[in-house]
């Protein structure tokens, strides 16, 4: 009899890690096409959604895996909150959402225009669209917004949006003239911060930080009204019937936050959910399925190994208070560009991208993605995986390894460094081991550490690392990345030119390429080339692959025509097909 | 009692202040600070844009001028800065003396004020009372289970001692108490929701527009978060009770309630029950302190927003006011617990006396 109990005992053991086997990441999802990516998405469907009618009714549930924390667009920070009050706020600009260029689309300016010197941008707005409490949305919400940013009373991490605002003027409820300080081609971008509704909110901006209406928003000019919030749980809105796009089919749109990304896809796989992002390692378990559709584009991040240029011991600012530049201390190793290059020769971006990102990657180049068509220059090769050519580049640069230890000298100095990522990202503690013993194999000798987020960023910021793995994502569609590379952002504590890249010609370019007068694309691009050439021959980064993002949807929705850049953009005009007579 | 209960009550004071210092030295010690946090790899942002935040926030002043606002609800900084800061809720005056501005913002610790989430901007006593239902009705759920099924199986197992039930009771405790907790629960989720369809796979109500409350769908809900949590403290009380239970089994009452010829029922449930029940009393206030603090792990897997998910988002967030705030508010339900604890041991423990 016990024996017959332990059997049965050991038989649901069994059992259980014979499923837990089943859940465990597989691989590998074909990689997404990097030079198709620029710009373009692409759909695997394994069944189709039956086209019908479209009916009213229905409700698209969506999973987040952290609670927004305030819904208000100038005090929010995080894209939890961005991605629910994107449905009720209006802005100034709307995007492509396959290209990712500013376009009226979709916005509460139905045409703008810059004027010659580039200064001035004039705005008309849409005629007749209203919050949903009847109150016009025009002129007056757009300066009160900006307004209340700049004032002292708001707490707001947009301060920056109007650092370049030289006034802002409402020439009529439906035209607004924007004049900035200087020409500057990505200021377009701080313009298209969402708009409060200004009739809800005292005129003297005292309220903004402690309104209820950060909480529980009532008046929307999305697709969606604000109905209620339960935090760490869901949020609910329910249809705009005065969107002025036409009032979406749906009834409605629920937020649930499932912080774990197991939960998310076993939701997405019962029904539960109708949209969550996807990890690499759990394409597999929706692939076939015929009620999701997997859809993956290329996203505006990616990730990289700064290389200190700077002695880590002595970090300085790039630039004094005149502006002029200020010798770095050179660091022992990493000031050597051709031992730049024998590190950027010497991994296997190949294996990387397979093993660590499960294809879903690309290799990059240099720093402007090819998603930002127009700037980017496919002629640049990206970095090949040649460990003859990296041995040959450190032997001529002086490193031996003279005592036979594996490990390269120079002067009597080791090959050695730190090389440092944050612990918890498993992609970036999975690139590191790898790094080191790729690195390893040309005579370096890696320290890897992962160490938690906070000490990574103040050892960056204070620019005491050697190396580091780390990302950018939110790039956007603009090209000028000028705070990563100028000499005067290169200021310890603080600056995110936190490899104290250093080189005249680069602050030069970055900054004629932002001011071209009129910000034609066709005139900034040559200047974006130069840049991307010369970052990549210089090497400050070990540029490792450019992010793809991948999102499970449930496919009985018809109507759903995602960007890169956007997978809401119509939302209004989805119908779940389920619900046709 | 009541003088022990002062005396109890005047000792928390030293300690609870201990506590704040030793947690706002430990916050701010943590690398990094909030604005960094939240602004880091925004290109976009500033340093100018970052001072200013910064300043809003207070978090340029020193740690000790920090600390004496977040007690007090008093700011002050050096110079005659009333213009500028000056707000609505704020009111400021300038002592010429010794050249610093002071600015009374109604709160601080001492007035009962917990702080305002930098993320929220909602008052951090307002976070911890939202969550409270989510987290009282997992946490009692669970521990109620893991008492009605763990004191029960501990205590046959003992008065069955070597039986089949008695190592089957052994053998799954060591088993739960092994098992981590998350595979616990995917492995439920994997067959009670995806596979059998049976039960929801998290959150803590069927969401709808209509939003109506429905009993049944509660109970549906609370089902897998509760029994993985109950797991461990099934396993756990039932051991208690085993040991505990063999030890009064073997006193000398007990024998001679047996010589006195009752029956072994009402020596086993009656005599030495209550007697073995004396240690787990001793659990039970730190248990409900427990049950208040949320359960991260479960919380997390299931969607469940309760505390657990509150103060360890706020941690990773360098929300400073939750964190701290929330750690104060446990320090208080604390040391009430463990008084509570030792009250009770009296009440069932006629030896124990405080004097």
């Amino acid at each position: 009899m016990t024996r017959k109990w332990f059997s049965f005992a050991l038989l649901i053991t069994l059992v259980a890690s014979l499923i837990a086997g089943c859940a465990q990441p597989v691989p590998i999802a074909p990689p997404a096409e990097s030079g198709a990516a620029a710009g373009g998405g692409e759909q695997a469907a394994s069944g189709a959604a039956p086209a019908g009618e479209a009916v009213q009714g229905g409700v698209w549930t969506r999973a987040s895996s952290a609670d927004a924390s305030i819904l208000n667009p100038i005090l929010w920070s995080d894209t939890a909150s961005s991605g629910v009050g994107g449905f009720f706020f209006p802005s100034m600009l709307g995007q492509d959402p396959q290209s990712g260029a500013f376009v009226p689309d979709g916005s509460m300016s139905e045409s703008w225009e810059v004027s010659e010197d580039g200064l001035t941008w004039t705005f008309k707005l849409r005629d007749g669209v209203t919050w949903s409490d009847g109150d016009p949305v025009d002129a007056a919400d757009f300066k009160f917004t900006y307004d209340a940013i700049a004032s002292d009373l708001v707490e707001t991490p947009r301060k920056s949006n109007v650092e370049q605002i030289e006034s802002i003027e409402v020439v009529d409820p439906l035209t607004i003239k924007v004049t900035l300080k200087e020409v500057k081609c990505d200021a377009l971008g701080d313009l298209g911060l969402a708009w409060l509704p200004s009739h809800l909110y005292a005129d003297d901006f005292s309220d903004i930080m402690t309104s209820p209406l950060n909480e529980a928003p009532t008046a929307s000019a999305g697709q969606f009204v604000f109905q209620s919030w339960t935090r760490d749980d869901n949020i609910i809105m329910t249809r705009n019937d005065s969107y002025w796009e036409g009032a979406p089919y749906m009834d409605g749109m629920i937020t649930r936050v499932v912080p774990d990304s197991g939960t998310r896809l076993a939701q997405l796989i019962s029904g539960e959910i109708d949209i969550t992002g996807l990890e690499p390692t759990q394409l597999t378990s929706v692939e076939g399925n015929p009620d999701i559709t997997v859809y993956s584009a290329n996203d505006d991040g990616y990730d990289y190994i700064g290389l200190n240029l700077a002695n880590p011991e002595n970090p300085q600012p790039g630039v004094d208070e005149n502006g002029e530049l200020i010798a770095q201390d050179p660091h022992p190793i990493l000031s050597d560009v051709a031992v730049r290059k024998a590190i950027a020769h010497a991994l296997d971006y190949e294996t990387i991208i397979n093993n660590v990102y499960l294809g879903r990657g690309y290799q990059i180049a240099s720093n402007v993605l090819p998603a930002v068509e127009w700037a980017h220059d496919p002629a640049i090769q990206p970095y090949a995986y040649d460990q003859e050519m990296a041995n040959q580049l450190l032997e001529d640069a002086g490193w031996v390894d003279s005592n036979g230890d594996g490990v390269r000298e120079k002067d009597g100095k080791e090959l050695s460094l730190v090389l440092i990522t944050n612990a918890g990202n498993k992609v970036r503690e999975d690139l590191g081991a790898l790094v080191q013993d790729q690195l390893g194999q040309i005579g370096f000798k890696i320290d890897f550490q992962a160490i938690d987020f906070g000490t990574l960023v103040e050892r960056l910021l204070g620019q005491t690392y050697d190396m580091v793995i780390i990302g950018w994502t939110g790039l956007g569609s603009d090209p000028n990345d000028d705070a990563f590379w100028r000499s005067d952002f290169d200021t310890p504590e603080s600056g995110f030119n936190f490899v104290s890249y250093q080189n005249p010609k680069i602050d030069e370019l970055l900054k004629a390429g932002v001011s071209v007068p009129g910000c034609s694309t066709d005139e900034r691009a040559p200047y974006y080339k130069e840049i991307q050439q010369i970052i990549h021959d210089d090497v400050p980064y070990v540029f490792i692959s450019g992010g793809v993002g991948d999102t499970g949807y449930r496919n009985r929705w018809a109507g759903i025509d995602p960007g890169p850049w956007s997978f809401y953009w119509n939302v209004h005009q989805w119908y779940d097909t389920t619900l046709a007579p | 009692m009541t003088r022990y209960i002062i005396r109890r009550l005047l000792q928390a004071i030293p300690t609870l202040i201990g506590i704040s210092i030793l947690s706002f030295i430990l916050v701010n010690a943590a690398p990094g600070d909030p604005i960094t946090m939240r602004t880091f790899g925004d290109p976009r942002m500033t340093e100018e844009a970052r001072e200013i935040l910064r300043r809003q926030l207070g978090l340029d002043q020193p740690a000790i001028v920090q600390y004496f606002a977040w007690m007090t609800g008093l700011s002050v900084r050096q110079g005659d800065q009333v213009a500028m800061m000056t707000t609505p809720g704020n009111t400021c005056g300038y002592i010429g003396a010794i050249n610093v501005t002071v600015c009374d913002g109604g709160g601080g610790i001492l007035r009962g004020d917990l702080g305002t989430s930098i993320d929220t901007k909602q008052p951090v006593w307002a976070r911890i009372v939202e969550r409270m239902p989510a987290t009282l009705e997992l946490g009692i759920t669970s521990l109620l289970l893991s008492l009605f099924i763990g004191v029960p199986l501990g205590v046959l197992s003992a008065v069955y001692r070597g039986s089949l039930f008695d190592n089957l009771v052994r053998f799954f405790a060591v088993i739960f108490r092994a098992i981590p907790i998350f595979w616990m629960a995917l492995i439920l989720i994997l067959v009670f929701s995806v596979v059998l369809g049976w039960l929801p796979t998290g959150g803590r109500q069927t969401v709808s527009l209509t939003q109506e409350f429905n009993l049944g769908d509660r109970i549906r809900h609370i089902i897998l978060p509760a029994a993985v949590l109950a797991f461990g403290g099934i396993a756990g009380f039932s051991r208690i009770m085993r040991t505990e239970t063999l030890e009064v089994l073997h006193t000398d009452y007990i024998r001679t309630a047996q010589a006195k010829g009752l029956s072994p029922n009402n020596v086993w449930f009656v005599h030495a029950f209550r007697n073995a029940l004396i240690p787990l009393m001793t659990v039970m206030g730190p248990a409900i302190v427990g049950v208040l603090g949320g359960a991260v792990v479960v919380e997390t897997i299931f969607a469940w927003p309760g505390m657990g998910r509150l103060t360890v988002n706020a941690a990773f967030q360098q929300d400073y006011p939750v964190v701290l705030g929330a750690g104060m508010f446990f320090a208080v339900l604390t040391i009430i617990g463990y008084m509570l604890s030792d009250i009770f041991y009296a009440v069932v423990d006629p030896r124990v006396r405080f004097d």
